[in-house]
């Protein structure tokens, strides 16, 4: 099972465990961390692929392009949800439905 | 060894995703947050990927979710108890990749994914990346270009995150 499926099983089960948390959770927080989950899945299906389809370096390379995103997301995307938490009682995040004060 | 190694990290990130999506109370789904990302980096070690590994570790088990602590230090918590019927859209967006996960375990995997050519060991990769993102027909624009993101994002969050001035 040390193979490219089992490789691509992993990613696939992350993916949808990501997808489940961002949809079924109300909490922004909930929702980020959704995120790192399927982008975490992303890159380890490039970096399974590349070493299984000839040993190459591109998959790794995308992959730390992913996490310099993942930390830029990251970032500006806990930001937001500060300032939702200024202007709202909590940060559910199908309460907001304004984008001025 | 290496499929020991597999095994080992596969269960810790699958475990930790799986608390991450079911855990009922946010901190403990930090916690189980990292225990996937330390899994991911021994899956990468796994995959010969040394760099990324270590990579993954400082951004995301040192970085990110230091930034996710915060995050849940400074807000409310909102608990929220999902309903059967608010599970019902999820279960239908869970159930398609399943369906497609299955059906290709059904018929064999190396089937659709050719066998890759293992006997080549994997050599360090610190070396190469560090050349390929330096080198100007491989990464150097993108590698410019992420350190702009990298810059925009720092000022944008701090600028978005600051406590307005009361007028």
């Amino acid at each position: 099972m040390e193979s490219l499926a089992g490789y691509v099983f992993l990613g696939t089960a992350m993916f949808v465990l990501g997808v489940f948390t961002m949809v079924t959770r109300k909490n922004a927080i909930y929702v980020l961390m959704g995120a790192e989950l399927i982008l975490n899945a992303a890159a380890l299906n490039f970096v399974a692929f590349a070493r299984h389809l000839g040993n190459r370096l591109d998959g790794q390379m995308f992959a730390i392009f992913i996490v310099i995103l993942a930390a830029a997301e990251a970032a500006v995307a806990l930001g937001i949800v500060l300032q939702i938490h200024h202007h709202y009682p909590s940060i559910d995040v199908s309460k907001p439905d304004r984008l001025g004060d | 060894m290496e499929s020991f190694s597999f095994w080992f990290f596969g269960t810790c990130t699958l475990l930790g995703s799986a608390l991450v999506a079911f855990c009922p109370r946010l901190v403990h789904s930090a916690f189980a947050l990292v225990m996937a990302l330390i899994g991911v980096a021994g899956l990468y070690w796994t995959l010969g990927a040394d760099f990324l590994g270590g990579v993954q570790l400082m951004v995301y088990v040192g970085g990110i979710t230091i930034l996710f602590i915060y995050g849940i230090m400074l807000t409310p918590k909102g608990a929220t108890k999902p309903t059967l019927a608010s599970l019902l859209f999820p279960g239908v967006i869970t159930v398609i990749p399943v369906a497609v996960m299955l059906h290709l375990a059904w018929k064999g995997l190396e089937s659709v994914f050719q066998p890759g050519d293992l006997t080549v060991a994997p050599q360090p990769t610190v070396d190469a990346i560090g050349r390929a993102f330096l080198t100007r027909d491989q990464y150097l624009i993108p590698f410019e270009l992420a350190s702009l993101v990298l810059l925009a994002a720092l000022v944008g969050s701090i600028y978005l995150a600051r406590r307005k001035k009361e007028s």
